[in-house]
């Protein structure tokens, strides 16, 4: 509940005090104290549906309750959303911290409202409500097209979360109009052809948010044009919603229908995954290729995550703490060059390395964590999601194993191009990145790139049980896996 | 019953006493009558206050407001207390406009409260005479009286069309007693077919209110009329004139209950329609009030799911949504009359936020609650009205839902611009809120819209 009221307060407190308070590492600061405390003292079940309740109040009637749990999968999307959010904070420009903090915060509470809800509508709310203010921050400050882009982005997002309300209608009315509560849900039995239309409702929701190949439109031009803050809470923490929902929620309520869609949903994946990463390969705008790379990352997790092993659904949870921080740490670190040299492109940059030593260690780091190197945080996520795959059907992975080659060259090069080399008649040519307070951040973020590499088995601790526990109750309870 | 009693005899009493005064007069007298006649309503509902000794001549089976009538009338007399309050009044001398719309809003609840179908084109005609007059009432402009004209005959014409649809009523039944025709025809249910007498009374009734609540394919007079009618005049119509119908076409529609799988044959055509077209029409205009009359327009579609439901067990979902409709669409043409220049055009709202934080945070809470985005009053209204029909009818649900998606498109326009600060001049800029009445009552607006988004029990407890 803390995490709830929280960022409420603190979004309060930022828009009143913004003038007086304008320095972003007080809010910072103490968002990363308040919500790391709260996030460390929650208790975590390996159970889902048996958990205690944080809070546990009517909502609308007796039907909907505001009732959120948390179980090992739920505490470590906390803990990205907690943990991250200060380094969003941190990587603000000084003038736009009074306008965009109360926005980071507001989201902030949609955010962790989605991981922890344990009620159908209440899901819904917070899953819309993650959405607003990510909306005004991409619509007042992207650089190009504001409208036609943000409004492409909410129009395609709302279409999935409608269609996922009908989902959710419809399970509630297979209750017998009883209760949204997500132990109800679960224990609705649908006829086949009943859930591939519930299934569709929802998978429409997760895939457009993800996004999985068809539905991506929506997405390369939003992270290019929004603001470097917006781009980082969009890929580094919204998708993570998706890939949540897709867990947590479709998994579990509409398992009748996986027996269709998971060949569907991982043949679209797989296919995003060589479609992002070719696509990244030649492009220009720094952005651009972490916005495409990001398209093919997210694919290999949604594939693994359908693949329903333990395997998959573990590398999964690793890949989405992992996919987070790298993400947010390559758009922050696109944003300095941005802010020092006024360029992403490539063959405008060029030298950075011998200028700004520090500033390209970080960057280096964040680099070779998305091309998964062995010792680096991308690597064993990536692991395990493809021998989940390998193990799934040989054919599909020779596609999705390309990610690690393809993913070498576009992110290479673009490190090649932007950092190596000489800066002579380049953009680079005047101007340092200056080691202040932000790039010490940046180092910090990037140093957890090396931690999770050596040590992924206490993350792995933490979200094995209640994976586990997911694919227990789907072949016990559903019989899907037998 | 007290609540009529005190908007037509207040109405009467401005009428004369503002005669030689400045409209503002009127205007604040007006609004303390409503406030006040909202008020008593809801305690006469709550059993708090007790007027059935002073209203014992009203003959029950003409006009019956007790109970969730009651309830309905307090609501709709609140939502007239907010128009009356916010909307500014024009400089001209005389109490005209007021007092016409406190007899229009007695129409409106005399059409809810009807048990007759005498009764309920009296009420009707009320809601929609003074109407006609208020539409023409900007005299100076060519728009206006255009409006008023347009009006005029397209209601003459639809009243003309529901006569006609009761008296066949009568002849297929013997009685305009809605409770009397809801009994004899759950006897002829037992007998097969219905007499087509009857049939064509009911679509001929029905068609003569979709007109006044401009549901497609009646709705061709209503983007004009609102866009030549004063912007008071706009809202007024907007609001209070659709929400009194559908109180009245739920009212007809249980009565007929028994026809009901007749009638949803080509009820949900028209809803599917009014939603679609609505929507689709919305998406393409140019101007604020053109795409506010088919926002309406849609959401009439939206409301036309509350007939296919019961009744009177469903009272509140009507409520809520007529409270968040009523509340969104007052705050959108508030917003549209403080900035309107000649064109109306979208540019009007350009660099809004950094002119004006309070209208800037009214068109943002507005325009959410409209669209049904949670945390506000729209999003708990909408949830209810589908959730609630979804029993009923999922594909007219999952029509709506398609239809609200839609409608982001245009909603949001007004954000294209309100963000833009691009052509702002540094004086034009104001970070100060100014506390005068009219923020009080945006604020209270905007509180309204969120605390009920966020604690939607609250609105159970006051039913």
């Amino acid at each position: 509940m803390e995490l709830l009221y929280i960022p409420l307060l603190l979004a309060l407190a930022s828009t009143l005090l913004g003038k007086v308070l304008s320095n972003k590492w007080i809010w910072s600061s103490i968002s990363l104290l308040t919500s790391i405390f709260f996030v460390l003292k929650l208790p975590v079940d390996p159970n889902f549906i048996m958990a205690a309740s944080i809070v546990d109040v009517p909502w609308l009637g007796d039907s909907i309750r505001f009732n959120l749990k948390i179980d090992g999968l739920t505490w470590l999307l906390l803990l990205l959303t907690n943990g991250l959010i200060p380094f969003v904070i941190a990587s603000l420009k000084e003038d736009k911290v009074q306008k965009i903090t109360p926005l980071i915060f507001l989201m902030q509470i949609g955010l962790n409202g989605v991981f922890m809800a344990f009620d159908g509508l209440v899901f819904y709310i917070f899953w819309e409500l993650a959405m607003i203010p990510i909306y005004f921050i991409t619509l007042i400050y992207s650089e190009y097209e504001r409208f036609k882009t943000t409004i492409r982005f909410f129009i395609y997002t709302f279409i999935g979360s409608l269609a996922m309300l009908a989902s959710l209608i419809y399970m509630y009315g297979k209750t017998g109009f009883v209760s949204f509560s997500y132990d109800q849900l679960f224990a609705v039995n649908l006829s086949y052809s009943e859930s591939l239309w519930v299934g569709f409702g929802f998978l429409l929701a997760f895939l457009i948010k993800i996004p999985v190949f068809p539905f991506h439109l929506w997405q390369p031009n939003t992270y290019v044009w929004a603001p470097a803050q917006g781009s980082m809470l969009l890929s580094g923490i919204m998708l993570k919603m998706g890939l949540y929902g897709l867990i947590r929620w479709y998994l579990l309520i509409v398992p009748e229908s996986i027996d269709f869609y998971q060949p569907i949903v991982i043949c679209l994946a797989v296919i995003g995954i060589v479609y992002g990463a070719l696509i990244a390969i030649r492009q220009d705008d720094m952005k651009r290729v972490i916005a495409y790379s990001s398209l093919s990352h997210v694919g290999l997790i949604a594939a693994g995550v359908m693949t329903l092993s333990l395997d998959g659904l573990n590398g999964a949870g690793l890949q989405m703490l992992v996919h987070g921080i790298n993400v947010v740490g390559l758009f922050w670190g696109i944003d300095l060059i941005d802010r020092t040299y006024k360029t992403r492109n490539i063959h405008d940059l060029g030298g950075i390395a011998s200028k700004s030593k520090l500033f390209t260690v970080g960057f280096f780091l964040f680099v070779i964590g998305s091309v998964a190197a062995p010792l680096t945080n991308g690597f064993p996520g990536e692991f395990m999601l493809l021998k989940s795959l390998f193990t799934f059907n040989t054919t599909v992975v020779v596609f999705a194993g390309l990610t690690i080659i393809l993913c070498a060259i576009y992110m290479l090069r673009m490190f090649q191009f932007s950092m190596l080399g000489d800066s002579e008649q380049k953009s680079t040519q005047n101007g340092t990145i200056i080691n202040n307070g932000e790039v010490v951040a940046f180092i910090i973020l990037s140093i957890t790139v090396i931690i999770i590499g050596i040590f992924p088995q206490n993350i792995i601790d933490i979200i094995n049980p209640s994976m586990d526990q997911i694919l227990k109750e789907l072949s016990n309870v559903k019989g899907v896996l037998s | 019953m007290i609540g009529i009693a005190i908007i037509f005899l207040g109405g009467i009493f401005t009428l004369f006493t503002g005669l030689n005064r400045v409209e503002q007069w009127s205007k604040n007298v007006s609004s303390v009558l409503l406030l006040l006649a909202s008020l008593f309503s809801w305690l006469e509902y709550k059993g708090i206050l007790n007027f059935q000794n002073l209203f014992k001549w009203v003959p029950q089976q003409m006009l019956d407001i007790s109970s969730t009538t009651e309830w309905m009338s307090a609501l709709l007399l609140f939502l007239g207390f907010i128009i009356m309050v916010i909307m500014p009044a024009n400089s001209r001398k005389g109490a005209d406009v007021p007092s016409l719309m406190l007899f229009s809003l007695s129409g409106g609840i005399l059409l809810m409260g009807a048990e007759q179908l005498v009764m309920l084109f009296l009420g009707l005609e009320i809601l929609s005479i003074p109407l006609f007059v208020l539409a023409g009432s900007d005299k100076d402009n060519l728009a206006s009286n255009e409006a008023a004209l347009k009006y005029f005959i397209m209601g003459a014409f639809s009243t003309a069309v529901l006569l006609l649809g009761a008296a066949f009523i009568y002849g297929g039944t013997g009685t305009l007693n809605l409770n009397e025709i809801q009994l004899k025809l759950s006897f002829a249910a037992h007998f097969g077919e219905f007499p087509i007498l009857l049939k064509a009374g009911l679509i001929l009734v029905s068609i003569g209110l979709l007109f006044k609540v401009s549901a497609v394919p009646f709705h061709f007079w209503s983007p004009d009329v609102y866009e030549g009618s004063p912007n008071r005049i706009s809202v007024f119509m907007a609001v209070i004139v659709k929400i009194s119908g559908f109180y009245a076409l739920g009212n007809i529609f249980n009565s007929f209950s028994p026809m009901v799988t007749w009638s949803e044959q080509w009820i949900i055509p028209i809803l599917g329609l009014t939603i679609i077209g609505g929507n689709i029409m919305a998406t393409g205009q140019t101007k604020v009030k053109r795409m506010l009359a088919y926002s309406s327009i849609s959401h009439a579609g939206y409301l036309l799911l509350f007939i296919l439901t019961p009744f009177e067990e469903n009272i509140n979902v009507l409520a809520t949504y007529s409270l968040s409709y009523g509340l969104g669409t007052i705050s959108l043409f508030y917003l549209m009359d403080y900035y309107s220049k000649q064109d109306n055009e979208f540019s009007m709202f350009k660099a809004l936020f950094a002119k004006n934080k309070l209208h800037g945070l009214m068109l943002v809470i507005a325009t959410l609650s409209i669209a049904g985005v949670p945390s506000t009053i729209g999003f708990v209204a909408k949830y209810q009205l589908f959730s609630t029909a979804f029993v009923y009818n999922q594909w007219a649900v999952i029509i709506a839902l398609f239809g609200s998606a839609m409608s982001i498109a245009y909603y949001f326009k007004p954000f294209k611009y309100a963000f833009d600060n691009s052509q702002l001049k540094a004086d034009q800029k104001s970070s100060k809120i100014e506390l005068n009445f009219n923020s009080f009552c945006i604020i209270g607006l905007i509180a309204i819209t969120m605390i009920i988004g966020v604690f939607p029990a609250i609105m159970q407890s006051l039913l």
